[in-house]
């Protein structure tokens, strides 16, 4: 699914280079729930940007399903960003003035889906989310739940086989962020999506994730390591 | 992303910042409706002038004398005994050594070629026939000048002061000048409509019925004729459109008549020449469109005539127009300038606005070119709209400067007109243009938004 070698990310800041990640190397099979932790600076969010898409590698491979990220074009890697792999985040990340519907709908536009179907998918999805009530209203009008439950509708929109989870209960009590942790867990369990999951909570990775890769400073100190029965890939 | 979710994108983004948007669009309609407005003008004005002067019969007319002559400019125009020589004079004239073929006779048969010629509407002779008339029991000579009913509400005649056109072709009525009718009657010359002007000429006919006069110790008969005058004509302000205007103008079917049989040319009479041989000084030819008159006078020239128009000078007033017009669009193009200033503004303070926005399009799959789409239309948008709401704008302030000038030039005397036009291509060329600069001026935003990093915007709050 995923492999990395000597991946490196270096920031140029006043004058010096900051290594984000620093020759990391890494794999992670098809279908496996990983949670990466660390100290905040110790690259895991880093890591994360770089597998969603969103930033490229300084140096060293980053290849997703065969195909390295470090090598591709603006355009493959909004290709990538749209089709591979979906991503929630801390503060959701929706946009303020449409309904859970249309941000979720959003995603399928950029993706060419006609506007009938993409209504009838997004609704679908939300309704699977358990907001079938809630579809028409704008992310203020929502709780933080509901909020990140359509963040979610709308990373699955584009059926990515890949989810990335950037320290997505953040800004949730404990009860909402178990209930958001429960609806990541399925989605891995039953519909076999391989989660990457970001988060500085090492108690909340031990419950649900099946293997924690620790960072600290840019590189990997700790493995729990790849449970052998996840080996399908 | 298809172009429809493009536009469903933009139009959103243009709605949620109504009143950001509807400024930048007022600045944009403010800068088309001066460009638009500023070259309205200057086709305005071109065509009044140009237009007045077309239809003045300056430029689709060609003055055809005999020969090979010399004629400088118009002098010989008009003047019966000085182009009558010039008729002749192709073997002896001053500055004309060269032996050149025998001068084609301008006569009824010329004028019948003249008129066959494609383009051509009509072909009459220029007659100015020196007569004499009575009136209150006063006698005084002048020219009398032939129109033809091909000049009916032409030039001159567009508007007539006292009275109308000829009623007929061939009837014996008489048209006057305002300064000729003055002199008649200054207190009131709209008066003398439907009066009874004795009009009268020396017949060469041995047999006429008149009274009997010497010219040059020869004997010959004065015949006095009854005209009734229908008409009295000011002249045209405008330079051209003056164009076959004399003191005295009656039916060119009288002139022709009179002509056959008056003494036009003493010298000519006295060496005896048959009446029935006589040639014309000058014809006039009138082509359908200006546009032709180059064509036709070569023709004319091809068969060996002397033919001269005005319609160079209409071809440099034109040239004349187009810089003006350039001049003015310049002018115009500031107000552009500063409005597309304003989009490159609110598209940027747009993007600030919304890098977060742009942020969450890029990670869930928008690619630089469909965010740079977004910003695009809608910088189009801004100028579609603006340039409509310009051109309207435009038109609306063209028309009430028109209707207060227009006060103002009557008061003066002048004629009112349209000063303002707004010709079809001046429309889709403003829409056009409004539509060029918008996307110009978002282009950078556009590219600038397409760029953003997606980590930076997601960031930004």
């Amino acid at each position: 699914m995923l492999h990395t070698r000597h991946l490196c990310r270096h920031y140029p800041m006043g004058g010096t280079i900051v290594k984000a990640l620093d020759d990391l190397s890494l794999d992670v099979a098809e279908g496996e729930f990983l949670a990466l932790v660390g100290t905040s600076g110790s690259g895991k969010s880093t890591l994360l940007n770089l597998i969603g898409g969103l930033d490229q590698p300084s140096a060293g491979s980053l290849e997703v399903r065969g195909r390295d990220l470090a090598r591709m074009t603006r355009d493959e890697l909004s290709l990538h960003r749209r089709n591979t792999v979906g991503m929630i985040f801390q503060s959701f990340n929706l946009v303020p003035s449409m309904t859970a519907v249309e941000n979720v709908a959003l995603s399928l536009m950029f993706a060419g889906v006609p506007r009938a179907e993409r209504d009838q998918r997004a609704s679908a999805l939300l309704e699977a989310m358990g907001l079938g009530g809630r579809q028409h209203h704008r992310p203020k009008e929502l709780s933080g739940g509901e909020q990140q439950r359509v963040a979610v509708a709308r990373a699955l929109a584009n059926q990515p086989p890949l989810l990335l989870a950037d320290e997505p209960t953040g800004n949730l009590d404990s009860r909402t962020s178990r209930e958001i942790m429960d609806l990541v867990r399925t989605l891995n369990e039953r519909d076999g999506k391989t989660i990457i999951l970001v988060t500085h909570d090492a108690a909340l990775a031990s419950a649900y994730a099946r293997r924690t890769v620790t960072l600290l400073d840019g590189n990997v100190i700790s493995d729990t390591g790849q449970p052998a029965v996840l080996e399908r890939a | 992303m298809t172009f429809t979710d493009t536009l469903l994108l933009a139009f959103r983004n243009l709605r949620q910042s109504r009143l950001r948007t509807s400024l930048t669009t007022l600045g944009v309609a403010i800068g088309i409706a001066s460009l638009a407005g500023m070259v309205s003008l200057g086709v305005g004005l071109q065509e009044q002038v140009v237009g007045r002067l077309t239809q003045s019969g300056v430029f689709d007319s060609i003055t055809v004398t005999s020969g090979r002559a010399n004629i400088p400019g118009m002098g010989g125009m008009g003047l019966g005994r000085v182009a009558g020589r010039g008729g002749r004079g192709g073997r002896g004239g001053p500055g004309n050594t060269t032996p050149t073929q025998p001068a084609a006779p301008l006569d009824d048969a010329a004028v019948a070629r003249f008129a066959a010629l494609s383009h051509v509407r009509d072909a009459y002779p220029t007659l100015r026939i020196p007569m004499s008339y009575q009136y209150d029991g006063r006698t005084n000579a002048a020219l009398a000048a032939g129109i033809p009913e091909s000049s009916r509400g032409e030039g001159a005649f567009q508007s007539i002061t006292h009275g109308t056109f000829f009623p007929d072709a061939t009837g014996a009525s008489v048209m006057l000048t305002l300064e000729m009718a003055q002199q008649l009657k200054a207190d009131a010359p709209g008066s003398l409509i439907g009066q009874t002007l004795e009009l009268s000429y020396a017949d060469s006919a041995p047999n006429a019925q008149g009274t009997p006069e010497f010219v040059a110790g020869v004997q010959v008969t004065r015949v006095s004729l009854p005209f009734t005058i229908v008409g009295i004509v000011e002249r045209d302000p405008a330079p051209g459109a003056n164009l076959g205007l004399s003191a005295i103008m009656i039916p060119l079917e009288q002139a022709r008549a009179i002509n056959a049989r008056a003494i036009a040319n003493p010298q000519a009479f006295l060496q005896g020449a048959a009446p029935q041989t006589r040639r014309y000084t000058a014809v006039t030819v009138r082509v359908t469109s200006a546009a032709n008159t180059q064509d036709v006078q070569d023709q004319i020239k091809a068969m060996g005539f002397t033919a001269f128009s005005l319609n160079d000078a209409l071809q440099g007033a034109k040239r004349a127009f187009l810089v003006l017009d350039i001049l003015l669009a310049l002018v115009g193009s500031i107000a552009l300038a500063v409005s597309s200033l304003g989009i490159v503004n609110t598209m940027v303070m747009s993007i600030l606005e919304r890098t977060r926005e742009i942020g969450i399009m890029k990670a869930i799959g928008g690619s630089d070119r469909d965010v740079r789409g977004i910003f695009l239309v809608e910088a189009a948008t801004i100028g579609l709209i603006g340039g409509m709401a310009g051109i309207v704008l435009g038109w609306g302030v063209g028309r009430f400067i028109n209707i207060g000038a227009n006060i103002y030039i009557e008061r003066q005397g002048g004629t009112a007109g349209d000063l303002f036009s707004l010709p079809w291509w001046l429309i889709l060329g403003a829409m056009a243009f409004a539509l060029f600069v918008s996307l110009v001026a978002g282009s950078y935003p556009a590219r600038r938004a397409a760029r953003l990093d997606p980590i930076q915007a997601l960031r930004h709050e």
